[in-house]
């Protein structure tokens, strides 16, 4: 009867003590919530410490930039000296290897001076976030209380840890796009400002052009000019002293102009044509042409003419005034060349020429050479070479000695090192010509190709943005559905502890009772354990990783996760999922990730409906040919016709509160796949999203047979190229 | 002597781990205490007339509670309803306070958060 008492008294103190620590864990996450990563793992230790009554209890989670580790430990007060956490680090690093998510569940082990039982128990819903190892010198650690308490201690703060982790997350998407919204607004005033000022500039040209003619006419008007008199039918009659000095010639020959050299062969037609129409209207005579000076250069003129009439209003004689407007039209040409060089170069955009005399050595270069070497001019080929990057100078010198010798043309590119230490690349073309002395000499365009691959680099960074925030949304509507899925046996755990706890505490107290209690209590337990092992399943890889899948699992995974928001939002999910679906080469989180975001999609579109059921089809059947097709059906709001080319571009979104880019990701990743994705109106309300990604090679060859592919058949290569794109041999 | 009935209370939850182990902790409080695993199989039984409280899941498949309450209300037999709910959503429990209920509670909740709000329910009833 004693012992059996004892024995009793003792089991109920092991319950109560048991589910009074439970409580306590579950407790934890109110303590928690808001704190940083490295807080809730301080808390969970403390806590584990005390309750299980450990000497030791160590930490070793993700840092906040993911590339650092934080330690941690807590000791018993008993234990002196202190203990530094990275001893204990290295020790169970000695013990266990390198590696943390690689150390067993528990063991046996020499820990400073002493022998100690350790538990390990990972953190974190990809179980990557760190580990948590306790220790005691109690041989018998961890029994199965211990090992549960360990479990529910971390189930709970896998959702701190998340909760954490995408609010961090969160914030720093929120300042990177901040910064990036504020990079791009001064990007915009500055071209702006950049845009006025070419006005501004354009404006004072045209105006000092207006007024210069203003000021020209006023010259012509007011000096004497070159005057020549015609007759009533345009003969020319005579001239005056300035135009006879000018050509150099007796009026006789003056009055032959049109067969003769006197106007520029070209402009003769337009001259006649002018002057004719003018005698035969009376209208006055306008007209710009060249004129050959004495010494047999021709000189651009304005030409003038008025009518001068008698009383009877007839036209007795043309006046002609000849301006010599040679140095305006110069410059006009000058400018006009210059702007559509200016054009031009613009159009090239960081592109600069030099021509290099080889004999001389003599070398011409454009402004935007020097501002593509940075450096001040004069530019010569030993200045230059002091520029090119050291593992290029050997090519540099080979291609311009070559040049030099052969005078062929050439081609070459080539990295410079600036003294800033960035690199620019170069893209450089050399044309070899002869002057008129025969002398070699090259034309030459420099392209400074640097941005272009600067650029391609900010696209694929641009890119990983969208798709990590793409993630982030999906996790903060997760992180929602994962709390349910915990809560759920959490919720279990606390009351039959409490009623665990009541029963024992009874008179006399119900042990049989208690048992069954603390039997599903511990039921429970593992069951929050093993949503945490799910959740792990699904987020757990990181990086691509190419596999055979089966795309019914895949979409029954995500569905299972995703039930409750969809049940929150009263969505009835119905699934159409063919039976023997060939496997799919690919990423199955990726591939997971697109049936989630056409889910979400479908949930969002049936939001505003209420007059019919909100049902979701996801189906899955073989595609005509080779592919597998998912699609996910909606009857929700429907699809703008018009809009359905722009629905797969980054931040097209009809939702308030959506980002618009869940789409545009899946399409990158379907087409990775070397699929495509694509959205239809249905016949009845709503729209149907569906991809096709082609089947694993072996599956599609062997389409009358079994279609499961095993692994050890698959090359690595035939994998890859089914997701790259490439040709088996 | 007078041996007092105890009063039903009725617990309508689809997760297992409640319609267990709730009923057993209202039991040694005191309390007769049955499970349904929703609101289509609580409404069709005879222990609808004797339920004095009501434990409700907010969200379930099918009816979900506040369409449990609304039907209640409809047949006009309204009973005191405790809210239970697994989504941590600080808009639904004054959402539901506001629709009449005597509590709504977040899963995991405490014994004694439990039971203060059934006693408080069976008081209104």
């Amino acid at each position: 009867m004693g012992p059996t008492h004892d024995h009793l008294t003792e089991e109920i103190k092991r319950l109560r003590r048991c589910m009074n620590d439970l409580v306590g864990v579950v407790g934890l996450a109110a303590v928690w919530t808001g704190r940083a990563p490295s807080q809730i793992v301080g808390i969970l230790l403390d806590s584990l410490l005390g309750m299980l009554l450990l000497d030791v209890a160590y930490a070793r989670v993700e840092g906040p930039d993911s590339k650092t580790a934080i330690e941690m430990v807590r000791v018993a007060q008993s234990r002196q000296p202190p203990t530094r956490a990275s001893d204990i680090g290295d020790a169970l690093a000695n013990a266990f290897g390198g590696d943390p998510l690689r150390w067993p569940p528990s063991a046996r082990i020499r820990l400073a001076g002493s022998d100690v039982s350790v538990a390990t128990v990972r953190l974190g819903l990809r179980g990557d976030a760190g580990v948590v190892v306790a220790g005691t010198q109690r041989a018998d650690f961890p029994d199965p209380i211990d090992t549960l308490l360990l479990r529910v201690a971390a189930s709970q703060a896998a959702i701190g840890l998340q909760e954490a982790r995408l609010l961090g997350e969160q914030r720093r998407l929120a300042h990177e796009l901040d910064q990036r919204v504020a990079q791009r607004t001064t990007a915009l005033a500055a071209a702006n400002t950049e845009l006025k000022r070419e006005v501004t500039v354009r404006r004072r040209a045209e105006a000092a052009l207006r007024a210069s003619e203003h000021d020209a006419r006023l010259i012509v008007d007011s000096i004497p000019a070159g005057v020549a008199l015609l007759t009533p039918t345009g003969e020319v009659d005579d001239v005056n002293r300035q135009v006879l000095q000018y050509f150099g010639r007796p009026l006789d020959e003056l009055k032959n102009w049109v067969a003769s050299d006197i106007v520029h062969p070209e402009d003769v037609p337009n001259v006649v044509r002018r002057l004719t129409h003018s005698i035969n209207s009376g209208e006055p005579y306008e007209c710009e042409h060249r004129l050959r000076r004495h010494d047999g250069r021709y000189r651009w003129f304005q030409a003038r003419g008025l009518p001068l009439r008698n009383a009877d209003g007839g036209i007795v004689r043309w006046y002609i005034l000849l301006t010599d407007i040679d140095e305006r039209k110069r410059a006009q040409e000058a400018l006009q060349r210059g702007e559509a060089f200016l054009a031009e170069a613009q159009r090239l955009s960081s592109t600069g020429s030099f021509s290099w005399r080889v004999s001389t050595d003599d070398i011409t270069w454009s402004d935007e050479l020097h501002r593509i070497f940075e450096l001040d001019p004069p530019l010569t080929p030993a200045r230059i070479r002091t520029r090119v990057h050291p593992e290029d100078v050997h090519a540099f010198d080979t291609t311009v000695d070559r040049a030099r010798h052969t005078g062929d043309d050439f081609e070459c590119r080539c990295r410079l090192l600036m003294p800033n230490h960035s690199i620019k690349h170069l893209h450089v073309v050399a044309h070899a010509t002869r002057d008129r002395e025969g002398q070699l000499e090259y034309i030459a365009a420099v392209q400074d190709v640097t941005e272009s691959r600067v650029s391609e680099e900010a696209l694929r960074d641009a890119q990983q943005q969208l798709a990590r925030a793409a993630r982030v949304t999906s996790l903060g509507v997760l992180t929602a559905s994962i709390a349910h899925e915990i809560n759920q046996p959490l919720s279990g755990i606390v009351t039959n502890a409490g009623t665990c706890l009541r029963m024992l505490a009874a008179d006399p107290p119900d042990v049989d009772g208690a048992r069954e209690t603390a039997r599903r209590t511990i039921r429970d337990g593992n069951r929050a354990s093993e949503v945490v092992t799910r959740l792990r399943a699904l987020f757990g890889r990181s990086g691509s990783t190419t596999e055979p899948v089966d795309l019914n699992d895949a979409a029954q995974e995500v569905i299972m996760l995703s039930s409750s928001e969809l049940q929150r939002n009263r969505v009835v999910v119905h699934t159409e999922l063919a039976a023997e679906l060939p496997p799919v080469f690919g990423d199955r989180v990726q591939l997971q990730e697109v049936i989630l975001n056409l889910c979400l999609n479908a949930l969002d579109a049936m939001r505003s409906v209420d007059d019919r059921p909100r049902q979701l089809v996801v189906r899955t059947e073989r595609d005509e040919g080779t592919g597998v097709r998912l699609t996910v059906q909606d009857a929700g709001v429907g699809l703008d016709p018009h809009a359905a080319d722009a629905l797969f571009q980054p931040f097209y979104t009809t939702k308030t509160g959506g980002m618009g880019i869940g789409l545009s990701v899946s399409r990158s990743i379907i087409e990775n796949h070397r699929g495509r994705i694509w959205a239809a109106s249905n016949d009845g309300p709503g729209a149907s999203f569906s991809f096709s990604v082609p089947c694993a090679p072996q599956a599609v060859s062997r389409l009358g047979g079994p279609r499961i592919v095993h692994e050890r058949e698959v090359t690595p290569r035939a994998a890859a190229d089914a997701v790259h794109g490439g040709v088996s041999p | 002597m007078i041996l007092l009935v105890p009063s039903l209370v009725s617990v309508v939850d689809d997760d297992q781990s409640v319609r267990e182990s709730l009923p057993d902790l209202l039991k040694v409080c005191g309390y007769n205490a049955e499970a349904f695993a929703s609101a289509e199989e609580f409404l069709a039984s005879d222990l609808l007339r004797e339920t004095k409280c009501l434990i409700v899941d907010v969200a379930m498949p099918g009816m979900n509670g506040p369409d449990l309450q609304r039907e209640l209300s409809r047949r006009r037999h309204a009973i005191p309803i405790v809210y239970v709910t697994a989504h941590r959503d600080e808009t639904v429990r004054p959402r539901m306070l506001e629709q009449g209920a005597v509590e709504c509670l977040f899963k995991p909740f405490s014994d004694t958060a439990l039971l203060d709000a059934v006693m408080r329910a069976l008081r209104a009833g």
